[in-house]
């Protein structure tokens, strides 16, 4: 018995611990794609770029000298103009074929590429690194961690309770809703049905940001890293159910502790495999995924 | 005036020109990346190719003819490398070509060269490959291989950290696992004990799902072949777990390099690896050619910039022996031929033609690679394997 109290402390609670924290990391990427797949019905596919870029422009104004913590409110600011330009200005444009999910698939995956290799030319190929702006790190109940890792599990929580406040408890979260469930409907009601799926692309795309901004420190920089979280994000959002909050929390956190936990017992390479399994699975038995859509039910 | 100026200068142009038609230049052919993710490596290779041939140009030519580069992008791809690489031989009709930095173009083009009837070195490629069991009659190699690399580290564990306890970390592909299991074997034979060992994938994210495994197994030092920005993640991710006290990483020579040192900062401090050259060597051959080649270039120096600036001289240095370009004598003449380079004397092996030299200990510290040890040619460079020749 002893023994497996040990085993607890030692092997598993700092894998869960650490994976813990890989899936906070994957659930804020997911997050903002859930919400832009749930509403506009629109793959983004140049979503981890938009990661890249909240880690970009935090470096750059980092560089200059801003601090951290006023980084982490202004870049998610600086990003929804973007996402708002991006959305009127180029996914409108293919939005109403009867053919939305290629052509939108292809439009936001040529973005991708163009941005990436913008990075490249703009800040060059090689890896750059923030400061971990939380030094030290303390033991939990015995298991060493970094502060800064705490501060993202808690950081991270805030901010999934956070969008499903404004999502499901606001007069904006309820237009949301409501254009997301049906669009002429809401239109008739006197939604500006036009802004509210900009300003939702703009909300998804800034959150991008944000979790560029709060996982640099840890991951670094550099032109490619938007293909890093983007796989397991699409993973997380199909198994979690498309455009469900709830869904991305909870599909977030099994996955990565499967992952987590699993590569304690087999080689490390077979991560990835056992999640997409689960993936491919989920997509065979319930292919709506664990939850409904957003503003369905 | 400006007639006759312009008279002037067409007369001097036509000497010029038929000086050089007075006597044919040797022409050597550089199938290197210009473009792409060794674009840096293709940079350094240029650098120093350029500057040797000016030199020696301004020397007077080898045997009294011009030496002419003739360059070519191969993108790090091997199958363009041995297109250009034919070009090269059967169009411009080189008499040498060198350039080739990832291994598999210059396996490639090595098979190219047998082909043309026609000799090449790498400056650059470290696959042990090269020059033991896909060895070639027509291929040399004046740079370290990573034999070379782990002999060096291997031999300053045994001193400094004698009998240590290590625990190794690769990235899980064929580079990763060679490097990793060369080590190994380099390490056990001067002492040391292995604790454990772990392959991650290319591109993890996150290396701290391992570090439960590393620090169960207390190693005094950690070797590690992963590189790029893996090496960043690696190593900070070490350091904010506080691991980085008490524990040695030592590394493969590509695993921290001038690319991702900056990222990497502090944890990069005490790394050390093994190396074929260092910019901080301290003797008055290499003082000149790194001021040379500041002032042509407006940058340092680093290994493949100097192996490729040696070989230019070694080259020269066969050719005049042999009297001529030909093949077969040139080839003779760069068997066991000592030249000198930045960093010393060194031999090419007749039996596998691998380059012997001074290997060089670096450790990172204040963001810089400095010399902490050498080890000589011989205690480094390992059997001839090779037995095609």
């Amino acid at each position: 018995m002893s023994t497996a109290i040990e085993y607890f402390q030692f092997v598993l609670a700092p894998q869960m611990l650490i994976g813990l924290v890989l899936g906070v990391a994957v659930i804020l990427v997911a997050l903002g794609l859930t919400i832009i797949f749930g509403l506009l019905d629109v793959i983004n596919m140049s979503h981890g770029e938009f990661y890249a870029l909240g880690a970009f422009i935090a470096l750059a104004l980092g560089s200059i000298g801003l601090p951290f913590w006023l980084l982490v409110i202004l870049v998610p600011l600086l990003m929804l103009p973007v996402g708002y330009i991006v959305e009127r200005g180029l996914i409108q444009r293919v939005f109403h074929s009867s053919e939305r999910h290629v052509t939108t698939l292809l439009l936001t995956f040529g973005l991708g590429l163009v941005m990436e290799d913008a990075f490249r030319l703009v800040f060059g190929p090689n890896p750059l690194k923030p400061e971990t702006p939380i030094a030290g790190a303390i033991d939990v109940f015995g298991v060493f961690l970094p502060l800064y890792r705490l501060f993202l599990i808690v950081g991270g929580a805030v901010i999934v309770a956070l969008v499903a406040l404004v999502v499901y408890r606001t007069r904006l979260g309820a237009m949301v809703r409501a254009a997301a469930f049906d669009r002429d409907m809401a239109a008739s009601l006197g939604v500006p049905v036009q802004h509210v799926y900009a300003g939702a692309f703009a909300f998804g795309v800034a959150l991008a940001g944000l979790a560029g901004v709060l996982l640099a420190p840890i991951y670094s920089v550099f032109p490619t890293m938007g293909r890093d979280f983007i796989l397991m994000a699409f993973t997380v959002v199909i198994v979690g159910g498309m455009g469900s909050i709830a869904g991305v929390v909870v599909a977030g956190l099994l996955l990565t502790q499967v992952q987590a936990i699993s590569s304690l017992y087999i080689s490390p390479v077979w991560s990835d495999p056992i999640v997409f399994g689960i993936m491919v699975i989920m997509l065979m038995v319930r292919p709506q995924g664990l939850f409904g859509r957003l503003g369905h039910g | 005036m400006t007639y006759k100026t312009t008279m002037l200068a067409a007369l001097l142009a036509a000497t010029a020109l038929s000086g050089a038609q007075a006597a044919d230049p040797i022409k050597i052919g550089v199938v290197t990346p210009l473009s792409g993710t060794y674009a840096g490596i293709g940079q350094q290779v240029r650098w120093g190719l350029d500057l040797a041939t000016k030199e020696v140009n301004a020397a007077g030519g080898i045997m009294g003819r011009q030496v002419e580069l003739i360059y070519e992008d191969e993108e790090a791809n091997p199958s363009v490398a041995v297109q250009k690489a034919d070009k090269l031989f059967q169009v411009n009709k080189v008499d040498f070509l060198t350039g080739t930095v990832n291994s598999g173009s210059t396996l490639a083009v090595g098979q190219v060269a047998e082909r043309a009837g026609k000799l090449i070195a790498t400056t650059v490629s470290f696959a042990d490959s090269i020059t033991t069991d896909k060895c070639s009659p027509n291929v040399f190699r004046v740079n370290a291989r990573a034999g070379q690399q782990s002999a060096a580290l291997a031999v300053w564990l045994s001193k400094d950290k004698p009998k240590a306890n290590v625990f190794y970390l690769g990235p899980d592909y064929e580079m990763g696992r060679s490097t990793v299991a060369a080590f190994k074997s380099a390490a056990e034979k001067v002492g040391a004990t292995s604790s454990g060992e772990v392959f991650a994938p290319l591109d993890s994210k996150d290396y701290t799902q391992y570090f439960g495994q590393l620090r169960s197994s207390r190693p005094q030092v950690l070797y590690t072949s992963v590189a790029g920005n893996d090496t960043v993640r690696l190593l900070t991710q070490l350091q904010e777990f506080g691991l980085l006290n008490n524990l040695t990483v030592v590394g493969a020579s590509g695993t921290v390099t001038a690319q991702n040192l900056p990222a990497i900062g502090k944890a990069a401090e005490g790394f050390v690896t093994g190396v074929g050259y260092s910019a901080q060597i301290d003797t008055p051959e290499n003082k000149k050619f790194v001021a040379a080649f500041q002032a042509a270039n407006k940058a340092d120096p680093d290994l493949y910039g100097a192996d490729s600036y040696g070989l230019i001289y070694a080259y020269k240095a066969a050719v005049e022996k042999a009297g001529s370009t030909d093949t077969d004598k040139v080839r003779k003449a760069l068997e066991d031929l000592k030249w000198q380079t930045p960093q010393g004397e060194k031999t090419l092996r007749a039996g596998d033609h691998q380059a012997i030299q001074t290997m060089y200990v670096v450790r990172v510290s204040g963001g810089k690679f400095m010399t902490v040890g050498q080890v000589s040619g011989d205690d480094a460079i390992g059997p001839d394997a090779c037995s095609r020749f």
